[in-house]
């Protein structure tokens, strides 16, 4: 018994195999949604992204200019090849719709009324009918086609007008609603915390009971009161509604942590006559840095993502829209049919969080756990 | 050399921006085939300079763009500023910004569930007086419209509110004419021929159908569409409206039977691409991708005059593509009914700027700026249906103001717990093999809960 703590289990092995089964099936969205935004639309509704990267025999048409027709020998004759200008390699070939590779390449298809047609595997095609030609006959053809990604989607969220504003305005609102919060939150955890006074103990029962109050009950009173008060649609009522909604995380959060500060360090700081404010700046506050820190990835994240709080509490112009509407009511097209945009957009829009959460987490990670493990 | 370079650019330049000026207006000021007239008189007797004007509405994308053109003869005409939001939320957003005081003027509401919702909650004012009698005198089966944008106000008294604008018609069937053309099959005329139609192609090894049910949160709802339309192919249109108001039940056996009557397409393995199980899981976006794929995945799509928006880039209307009205049986003489949808303008916020602008959607130019950008049909009868873009949403616009019968989409006029949720929900469980008459019982008890 006294041995386990230096010894690897003999199943270390089976637990790292699980361990990188769970992140491959955890990242399999996320490696489809960043393949399918290389893709667009009609590829995305045509094969599956895992089908993506290998070359596939896709199934063309191509129409045989009937005003190209010339007599040859008693019959009416179009030539030509099915790649116009460009190259390729024909598999198979076929004259309906129905059969599309009904002939190997080389082959001559007897068609209905005593036409034929031959298509090389080069794509060169004689196409022939005793009849005049009247309208352009179609060839059908499969052909291997290379996997084929582009930056088209992401050149056209780029490109299109605002997105510089929209980035700006997913700033101006981020920032500060990250920043109040975290001000106000650390005065509150401090006092709820290490100072006694009356009541205490059901100001921090009611923190906890506001935690699981939906933020969606408050949407319509709240944007009310900003109309009544006269702040109406703007980023102050936003900064103002996103620092209401993270406040009782962020108080219950940092008083969790704070609470958990060695006591002897604040009582003999008392004793040497620091004040509550004293206590708070020189050494709680420097102590908490973790959970400060943690909790700004959480309400950085949870604003830079928000949609709902945006579309209720800013103006519904296009000057004022933050990434998040301009991607769902701008981009994606009307009915928001275009896939390959909104992948594009969701790796264009969470690249700033990606860079913050990196930088940051091992704060993150301290932050969690310094609260629970004394 | 370098000088008159100079000069020409400059002369570019100025050319340009004066071209700008007129710029703003998509179609310049004069000429084609647009009702000028009726235009100039009410830019002439209408004067907003200096007012500003807000609209909303669940256009976004390329129709935000297409109605923002139209708003440019607006603003050209009056010298207003309105600026137009879209929103992909349009739903929740109106409700939530009208109930907190901040609501924009005009509303563009995607159908008339919502709009009669709001009236009732006192959060809509009512079109200025004599707008009813221009719509019944001025729109295809005018009264139709007037009934469909009169809702009962706060104090329970009837009022019009909603001026429809932009029409979709649903009862077509999608399919390409060189697939037909090729397997020899003809546009069926009647209900018969169809199914006629779809055996033979199942016949020659082809699968006819392509339905996809899927929209999110919304999922099922091309369903319902398919079950409005057999309504009406088997039931006399006053039973439609009974259904539609409840006073038929929706487990009454004639609604099971129309029900069933999808069924026979959808829940039918070789009729539908996939078999009946993928129907419910397919989306309806990429549903008609089947029509275009060679091999054909299938012949036949049934949706309304917006699919085309979903087609693969670069199809061309009437070449790769072509519709036909959705038929009516021979033999039930009840002539052509035809389903439809429609968006309203409503004012949510009244201004004297808003009363105008519905006076300028009075204008068939109004009408025809977006009828020659596309995807727009309209049920004004004073349009120049030249303006169409193409011969395509032409023959659309005949076949609404040919309509022996219009009726609007059921699932848009019932309580939104029953058309934007249990008929849905219900669509659903019954293509994937639940019983019509449990799943219409299932919607009748839902129906009397909110009762």
């Amino acid at each position: 018994m006294d041995s386990i703590a230096g010894t690897k289990s003999s199943l270390s092995w089976a637990v790292n195999i699980s361990v990188v089964l769970l992140v491959v099936l955890w990242l399999i969205p996320t490696v489809g949604l960043l393949v399918s935004s290389f893709r667009d639309r009609d590829q995305i509704s045509a094969t599956g992204w895992w089908l993506s990267p290998f070359p596939v025999s896709e199934n063309y048409q191509v129409k045989a200019p009937a005003d190209h027709a010339t007599p040859e020998g008693g019959v009416n004759t179009i030539t030509g090849n099915v790649f116009g200008e460009g190259s390729g390699k024909v598999s198979r070939f076929g004259g309906k719709r129905a059969a599309p590779t009904e002939f190997k390449a080389g082959e001559t298809a007897e068609l209905t009324r005593d036409r034929t047609l031959t298509v090389q595997s080069d794509g060169s095609y004689i196409y022939t009918s005793p009849a005049e030609i009247t309208r352009d006959p179609s060839i059908y053809f499969a052909a291997a086609s290379p996997p084929d990604f582009s930056l088209d989607n992401y050149r056209t969220i780029m490109a299109s007008d605002n997105m510089d504003r929209a980035f700006i305005n997913t700033l101006t609102v981020t920032i500060p609603a990250t920043i109040i919060p975290i001000l106000i939150a650390a005065f509150a955890a401090y006092a709820l915390a290490w100072m006694d006074f009356k009541g205490r103990g059901f100001l921090i029962a009611l923190v906890v009971g506001l935690l699981v109050v939906p933020l969606q009950l408050a949407l319509v009173p709240l944007l009310t009161l900003h109309n009544k008060v006269g702040i109406g649609q703007s980023f102050l009522g936003i900064w103002m509604a996103h620092t209401g909604f993270g406040l009782p995380l962020a108080i219950y959060l940092l008083r969790n942590y704070m609470v958990g500060l060695p006591r002897d360090i604040i009582e003999s700081a008392k004793v040497d006559g620091a004040t509550d404010f004293q206590v708070f700046t020189k050494i709680v506050l420097p102590l908490s840095f973790p959970a400060l820190a943690s909790f700004a990835i959480f309400q950085f994240l949870w604003t830079w993502n928000d949609l709902l709080v945006a579309k209720v509490f800013l103006p519904s112009n296009s000057e004022s829209w933050v990434m998040t509407v301009k991607i769902a009511d701008d981009l994606l097209g009307s009915k928001g049919g275009d896939w390959g945009i909104l992948a594009a957009a969701a790796f264009i829009s969470i690249a700033v969080p990606l860079i913050v959460f990196f930088t940051m987490q091992r704060y993150l990670v301290r932050g969690l756990l310094a609260g629970s493990v004394k | 050399m370098k000088l008159s370079l100079y000069t020409s650019a400059a002369i570019i330049a100025l050319s340009s921006s004066s071209a700008f000026a007129d710029g703003h207006l998509a179609f310049g000021a004069e000429g084609g085939d647009f009702s000028w007239d009726s235009y100039n008189t009410f830019a002439e007797s209408t004067d907003l300079s200096g007012q500003s004007l807000t609209i909303t509405g669940a256009w976004t994308g390329n129709e935000k763009e297409k109605v923002e053109k139209v708003i440019a003869y607006f603003n050209a005409a009056t010298g207003a500023d309105v600026t137009y939001s879209g929103s992909d939320s349009f739903e929740q957003d109106i409700v939530v910004s009208a109930r907190s005081g901040s609501a924009p003027n005009l509303a563009a509401f995607p159908q008339p569930g919502l709009a009669a919702d709001m009236a009732s909650q006192g959060l809509l004012t009512p079109l200025a007086d004599g707008t009813a009698d221009w719509v019944a005198n001025n729109f295809a089966a005018g009264q139709s419209w007037v009934d469909l944008g009169t809702y009962a106000d706060k104090d329970g008294a009837d009022q019009m509110y909603g001026f429809f604008y932009r029409v979709d018609v649903k009862s077509l069937v999608w399919y390409s004419p060189e697939a037909f053309d090729e397997g020899g099959y003809d546009i069926p005329e009647t209900m018969e021929e169809l199914k006629v139609l779809t055996d033979q192609i199942v016949a020659d090894g082809g699968t006819p159908w392509c339905i996809g049910l899927g929209s999110g949160a919304a999922t099922g709802w091309p369903a319902t569409d398919w079950v409005e339309d057999m309504m009406l192919r088997t039931n006399s249109p006053e039973d439609y409206d009974a259904w539609v108001a409840n006073e038929m039940k929706f487990d009454d056996p004639k609604v099971i039977a129309a029900i069933e009557e999808f069924g026979a397409f959808a829940r039918n393995d070789a009729y539908v691409d996939g078999g009946s199980q993928a129907v419910a899981s397919t989306d309806f976006r990429d549903s008609p991708a089947g029509l275009f794929s060679i091999p054909p995945k299938c012949f036949m799509h049934r949706q309304a005059s917006f699919i085309p928006a979903f087609f693969p880039e670069g199809t061309e209307m009437g070449e790769d593509v072509d519709f036909f009205y959705f038929p009516a049986y021979a033999d039930k003489d009840l002539g052509k009914p035809v389903l439809g949808a429609g968006a309203l303008f409503a004012i949510t916020n009244p201004s004297d700027a808003a009363n105008a602008f519905i006076e300028f959607m009075k204008l068939p130019i109004a009408h025809e700026l977006w009828m020659t950008q596309g995807g727009f049909l309209t049920a004004h009868a004073g349009v120049n249906l030249a303006t169409y873009a193409d011969d395509s949403s032409r023959a659309q616009g005949e076949i609404l103001q040919n309509a022996t019968t219009f009726r609007f989409d059921a699932s848009d006029l019932m309580p939104g717990e029953i058309g934007a949720g249990a008929f849905w929900t219900g669509m659903v469980d019954y293509v994937t093999g639940a019983d019509a008459a449990d799943v219409a019982k299932g919607i009748q008890d839902r129906w009397d809960a909110i009762q």
